[in-house]
């Protein structure tokens, strides 16, 4: 398939199986009534407050999804808390950063528990996630197992928010961080490599559990922004990079799955440096953000390096173009990134609230039917 | 202070304004009030520049966000400092504006970065802050008359409040009375057309551009 960049008859979807790849409830409740699948509202890491569903199999199967996914749990400790607690208050996670409920039903992750914080000191004192407690990583290895057995789809394996640069904003807030990368960045340093330590106990406990039964790993950094990047090329290579290149060695060597690499924005100037790092598969190809729109060099200069999977817009064309405007936005993303088999269909980022179940739909009977 | 010396400190302050450096931001700002700078002088002559050089720089991709937030504050700072003393020059003043994000929206980077190059440029800024509902809008409006309000939204999902806070203006009769300037980052000029505001701006250095022309100042 794709990720072997052979040219496949169609270019594989890549839809479910992550929060960046996922569909939000209310779109989702929407596709199963206008398919009439009976199937119980879940949510992607059994966490309402976020929002993505677990799409039922019925429904995966109608979207051509060729993926399945294998997520990681909160301990069962902080999910029993957090399903026990007072309704509409905070929801907080074992790192101890959290989300608030701004209107009913929507989350907005707000809750920042090294805010104030500019020292090392504070970084010891912080009572860091227990990564080695079972109930994260229980159910991990049966699941890979079934879907390898099955044969059938690719595995797609996402732990929840192994991103150290996203981490460090949800730790301190993203204006606070990205003000201490200049302010304080011996701290802003330590501090990401600080949680990268962390996250390498629960991604060795992960991968451990997969075993062989894995095709792709799915990790990332968000790293632009609509007009560039969030970050100077100079700050990335200096600070950033060497810590995602040290993520990266750290699981290649524990598996031979590819590594997915998701990063928002307008990441155009880092990608020779994605390329580096040994990042096989890029994700989410923003088009609507700067540089990312321009898919035909995006594929001479990196198409036989890399495969992309992303690029089916979610800000405009999905939620506010007709079915019939999706179909040939679809049908021109495929032909010039599918060119060569290294294209793997997929939103830019989550399907939102806002897009109607017949877009859906129609994005992936493009892929489907094919040129006509 | 002699005339070269009290200039050595207004250079320095915009040094410090562009080197994002808080502490000498307010060493400076101080310095030069002590010597009898006029605000006006500090803002005019310092200040702004600085900042207006942290837009270019940044529009430029000569730096980026970290950056730009660090000489915001820096600029804030030293605002702190000077912002009381101008409450008698009304000279200061190029105009009021109104700032918030829309219900259901918290995000606020970019809109606090439109509200520091906003203030630097010489306007009165009222920021109702992030999950603003479109009463609060009119409410803000009705007090504080302003020549024009900036409504930000970051999500597609929350978008159409862009259309509900306009709609409640227009409602209350305040429409005709306001230039209206949206942005955040699923918002384009397209979109902006479409509902009827009256300008877009991608960034907070254009915001400035954006809502000076509309207003009619220079």
């Amino acid at each position: 398939m794709a990720i072997g960049h052979e040219a496949p008859d169609r270019p594989p979807i890549v839809l479910g199986v992550s929060n960046a790849t996922g569909i939000k409830m209310s779109t989702y409740r929407a596709l199963k009534e206008l398919l009439g699948v009976d199937a119980p509202d879940e949510y992607l890491y059994d966490w309402p407050e976020l929002g993505t569903a677990a799409i039922d199999e019925a429904t995966m199967r109608r979207l051509h999804s060729d993926v399945r996914g294998v997520l990681d749990l909160e301990p069962v400790a902080v999910r029993e808390r957090n399903r026990t607690r007072e309704p509409h208050s905070d929801y907080v996670d074992s790192w101890g950063s959290g989300a608030r409920e701004i209107r009913p039903g929507e989350w907005f992750p707000m809750l920042h528990p090294l805010a104030e914080a500019t020292t090392i000191d504070e970084i010891d004192a912080h009572e860091w996630p227990d990564m080695n407690d079972p109930s994260r990583v229980a159910h991990v290895a049966a699941q890979a197992e079934r879907l390898a057995d099955d044969d059938e789809y690719a595995i797609i394996a996402t732990p929840w928010l192994l991103f150290p640069l996203e981490r460090a904003f949800a730790m301190q807030g993203m204006d606070t961080f990205l003000m201490n990368l200049v302010l304080y960045p011996e701290f802003a340093e330590a501090l990401l490599w600080k949680i990268q330590a962390v996250c390498k106990q629960l991604m060795g406990h992960f991968l451990e559990a997969l075993g062989p039964n894995v095709d792709i790993i799915k990790i990332g950094d968000d790293l632009g922004t609509q007009e560039s990047l969030l970050m100077s090329p100079d700050m990335y290579r200096q600070v950033l990079k060497p810590i995602h290149a040290d993520w990266i060695e750290f699981i290649k060597a524990r598996t031979a799955a590819k590594l997915l690499f998701h990063t928002d924005g307008d990441v155009f100037p880092l990608i020779d440096d994605f390329v580096d790092m040994g990042i096989d598969i890029l994700n989410p190809i923003q088009t609507s953000a700067g540089e990312m729109s321009n898919l035909e060099a995006l594929r001479d200069r990196y198409g036989a390096k890399m495969v992309f999977c992303g690029a089916i817009d979610t800000q405009r064309i999905l939620p506010h173009g007709t079915p019939t405007e999706i179909r040939a936005e679809v049908r021109r993303v495929v032909d010039i990134l599918g060119r060569d088999g290294g294209y793997m269909v997929s939103s830019v980022h989550t399907v939102m609230n806002d897009v109607p179940a017949e877009n859906v739909l129609a994005m992936v009977d493009a892929v489907v039917e094919g040129p006509r | 202070m002699e005339a070269t010396a009290l200039e050595d400190v207004l250079d320095s302050l915009y040094d410090a304004v562009v080197a994002g450096d808080s502490e000498a931001a307010v060493a400076h700002t101080t310095a030069a009030l002590e010597a009898g700078a006029a605000p006006l002088s500090v803002l005019f002559d310092s200040m702004i520049p600085a900042l207006e050089e942290v837009g270019s720089l940044f529009e430029s991709n000569q730096i980026f966000l970290p950056e730009m937030l660090v000489a915001a504050r820096a600029m804030q700072a030293g605002m702190e400092l000077v912002r009381p003393r101008l409450a008698d020059e009304s000279a200061a003043r190029i105009g009021t504006f109104v700032m918030g994000t829309v219900a259901g929206d918290i995000h606020d980077i970019g809109k606090n970065l439109c509200n520091v190059m906003l203030e630097g440029a010489g306007f009165e800024v009222f920021d109702l802050g992030v999950n603003v509902p479109a009463a609060e809008f009119v409410a803000a409006i009705t007090e504080h008359r302003p020549d024009a309000v900036g409504i930000s939204a970051f999500l597609t999902t929350t978008m159409p409040e862009l259309v509900t806070t306009i709609d409640a203006i227009t409602a209350a009769g305040l429409r005709d009375d306001i230039v209206i300037v949206v942005g955040g980052a699923p918002v384009d000029q397209a979109y902006a057309d479409r509902i009827g505001a009256d300008g877009y701006a991608p960034n907070a250095v254009s915001t400035v551009r954006t809502v000076k022309a509309l207003i009619g100042v220079s």
